[in-house]
């Protein structure tokens, strides 16, 4: 025990005085405030550009779609004062080219910016397009955009029987657009559906990085120890599996280190926000500190450390296989490729995360310590489904340590050649 | 003292393509200095491995100092220099020795005290530089090996085994190496080393074993195995040593087994049972111009040569001196 303790303690303080640790650490939180902050400066860029509204609206659908587009576009705030208020010309069907000639006309001889033209039958099937000067402009589109959503959803819901003072009072905020994009990620979570999604994206990308990072940190220390052939005077002294065991477990340990650093330091500036935005003159973020369970953390730590011991040990087999880092890369790629593969399938369970794509995913050891978590945090996943999925990555784990350590004692002290699939599993099934 | 250092019954070890090692037995007196001779590729590697159950032999068994080498805490007590070395390149000088001594169950302070007790005799800390505190890829070669030396002793082990310790040591190392083995062996330690130089070795070890092809050629003290080869080998010097008739006396296969023939000197190997005082007689009969005429002590080397015989050694590996 005194000698894995000594081996655990080599591989932690090592890689923790390592630079790459420290700049790893430091750019964790920076990568962190850069994706905090971003999309709210993004959002906050997200302004009508002047002039917008002086548009003309070309209303073929026989409807109040135009009025209403006309109205919301004069409602929006623009910068700098804004301009003249979209002019809405109603046209009968058949006279649509005209009209578009002559609004064509209008833009090139500078009355106006552009025309949006609505056709179709409203509110069923309206078609919208707009042609002017600002059509590439992203922001100034999202608005046009977000404007005719509003009308057409506000239509629609009248049609449905609704209040309309109800009606304008739900569509004038921009956020409930929003909603509708979230309905089928966000609304079986509870709690605070957007940043709990967040945060199981962000704990499931955490892990899938440190698994990847680490394991192949892991792949290059065995390699190193091998080729430098200090893993011979290591192994006379401690047997081999003790010292696959200190290894990972040290890497390990390293990876939640640094993950408890970057959540405190996480959990630390959202607490912190508002100050940070103001100094970046921003305002509030549109959403609140999500609740995570004591649970959650604990099942997810599970996970992780299962996970990495599952990846961990395979990519210190391939170290012990190799002798130089062309072989090492070629080695490592099975490995890469399932743990690439479970990332792979983040997509999918985002959209359905009941769907049966997502339950037998989070069943699959090699996928579950990365996709589990982020289930986790959108649905609520039964009690017998998680335990199951612990017990089978657990499982898969004794496998792959099992494996891994017999390869690891005979490749050691193997130099040269790749080992070839033959060999290799004589390499697991050799006693000795 | 007395017993057994190291006793080794039997051990085979087979690798997918050849046998690294076939059915050997040694027996190392504890308190001495073992040489395991052999050229290379002749399993001396091999042997050190599996006596420090590195790897395991398919048969036979090993002990050292009365417990079978399985035991882990028995290896604590065998120090190891392995003939590739290598240190954890990044790290402190200091922190490699204090893991290594670790892995043999020495706590941190005792191992910090021993460190710097070693750093000093090594010249590895002097006044003005520690280097103790340096990374270990910041030094030379030469102190690296005193550095890997340190770790190999550090827990002041009963055994010490030495995988080829000369190979690619300067002279001043070497000679630093030679006083501590003497040193060891002094005070009461077992010290195994293999190589492939029998001149280190006929100088340093109390006995030797010859290894060829993974099986034993012969083992004894040192002092034994020259007795028993005694008598047998004779140095001629002679200035017409191309006269016919000399060259005939020097390659009749019923006199001479073994000739090296150095144009005026000859070191030649009597068949065995033959009186060298007829070779002599036959020599002054061919009208030979001796200058010398010398029952000799064969050298190791002479002795490798002999019974590892020249398709025992790769060509080159027979190093002299």
């Amino acid at each position: 025990m005194a000698k894995l303790w000594a081996v655990i303690r080599r591989e932690y303080v090592e890689r923790v005085r390592s630079k790459w640790f420290l700049i790893g650490t430091f750019l964790g939180p920076v990568f962190m405030l850069v994706i905090t902050v971003m999309p709210i400066w993004l959002a906050s860029r997200t302004k009508a550009t002047a002039g917008l509204t002086n548009i003309q609206v070309l209303d073929a659908t026989q409807s109040p779609i135009g009025a209403r587009v006309v109205s919301k576009l004069a409602a929006i705030p623009l910068e700098g004062g804004g301009g003249a208020a979209p002019v809405l010309k109603t046209v009968p069907v058949d006279g649509l080219v005209t009209a578009e000639a002559a609004a064509t006309k209008a833009v090139m001889d500078k009355e106006v910016k552009g025309y949006l033209v609505l056709s179709g039958v409203a509110p069923a099937e309206v078609k919208v397009r707009y042609a002017g000067r600002n059509a590439s402009t992203v922001n100034d589109m999202q608005v046009l955009r977000d404007a005719v959503r509003t009308s057409v959803l506000a239509m629609r819901l009248e049609g449905a029987g609704l209040d309309p003072a109800k009606i304008s009072e739900l569509t004038s905020v921009r956020v409930a657009m929003d909603e509708e994009v979230l309905d089928d990620r966000g609304r079986a979570g509870g709690g605070s559906g957007k940043g709990s999604i967040i945060v199981g994206y962000l704990v499931s990308f955490l892990l899938y990085m440190m698994i990847m990072l680490y394991g192949q940190n892991i792949l290059r220390g065995v390699m190193e120890e091998k080729t430098t052939r200090v893993a011979e005077v290591v192994v006379a002294s401690v047997r081999p599996d003790i010292l696959l065991a200190g290894k990972v477990i040290g890497a390990g340990a390293v990876g939640i280190t640094q993950q408890l650093i970057w959540i405190f330091s996480g959990v630390l500036i959202f607490s912190q926000r508002v100050p940070i935005m103001k100094a970046f003159g921003l305002g509030e973020l549109p959403i609140s500190m999500p609740t995570i369970g004591a649970g959650f953390l604990f099942v997810t730590l599970l996970f992780y450390i299962f996970g990495f011991l599952f990846y961990a040990s395979l990519f210190a087999a391939v170290g012990a296989m190799v002798s130089n880092q062309e072989d090492a890369q070629q080695a490592a790629m099975p490995v890469t490729i399932i743990l690439v593969l479970s990332v792979i399938f983040m997509q999918p369970l985002l959209l359905a995360p009941n769907g049966n794509m997502a339950r037998i995913m989070t069943l699959v050891p090699s996928a579950s310590p990365v996709l589990m978590p982020l289930r986790m945090s959108m649905v609520d996943v039964p009690a017998w489904e998680i335990a199951l999925s612990l017990a089978l990555v657990a499982a898969a784990c004794a496998v792959s340590i099992y494996i891994s350590a017999r390869i690891y004692r005979v490749g050691l002290l193997m130099y040269g050649k790749k080992p070839n699939m033959a060999e290799l599993i004589r390499w697991i099934r050799y006693a000795g | 003292m007395g017993g057994l250092a190291v006793d080794i019954r039997g051990i085979s070890k087979r690798y997918d393509q050849h046998v690294a090692v076939r059915e050997l037995s040694l027996e190392v007196p504890t308190g001495t200095v073992y040489g395991l001779l052999g050229p290379n590729g002749a399993g001396k590697t091999s042997t050190i491995r599996m006596i420090l159950n590195v790897i395991l032999p398919d048969t036979g068994q090993i002990t050292i100092l009365g417990r079978p080498n399985t035991d882990e805490a028995i290896l604590d007590r065998v120090g190891y220099l392995p003939e590739e070395r290598g240190l954890y390149k990044k790290m402190k000088v200091r922190d490699v020795l204090r893991f290594l001594a670790e892995l043999k169950g020495i706590g941190a302070k005792e191992a910090n005290r021993r460190i710097d007790e070693w750093l000093e005799r090594l010249a590895l800390k002097t006044a003005e530089k520690d280097w103790g505190n340096a990374k270990v890829d910041e030094l030379s070669r030469g102190m690296q090996q005193k550095a890997q030396f340190i770790g190999t002793l550090l827990h002041d082990p009963d055994v010490v085994i030495l995988d080829e310790p000369f190979s690619g040591l300067d002279p001043i190392n070497a000679q630093a190496l030679k006083d501590t083995v003497v040193e060891l062996k002094r005070r009461g330690k077992t010290v195994i080393f293999s190589t492939h130089l029998m001149d280190n070795a006929e100088r340093l070890c109390d006995s030797v074993c010859i290894i060829a092809r993974g099986e034993k050629v012969l083992d004894g003290t040192v002092a034994g195995v020259k007795a028993e080869h005694a008598g047998r080998f004779v140095a001629v010097a002679c200035d017409n040593a191309n006269e016919p008739a000399v060259q005939a006396i020097m390659r009749d296969r019923t006199l001479v087994r073994n000739v090296d023939d150095q144009n005026t000197f000859f070191e030649l190997e009597m068949v065995p049972g033959t009186d060298p005082q007829l070779l002599l007689t036959r020599l002054v009969e061919a009208r030979a111009a001796i200058r010398r005429f010398e029952l000799v002590q064969p050298s190791l080397h002479r002795i490798f040569l002999e019974k590892v015989g020249a398709t025992g050694v790769e060509p080159g590996m027979s190093g002299h001196g």
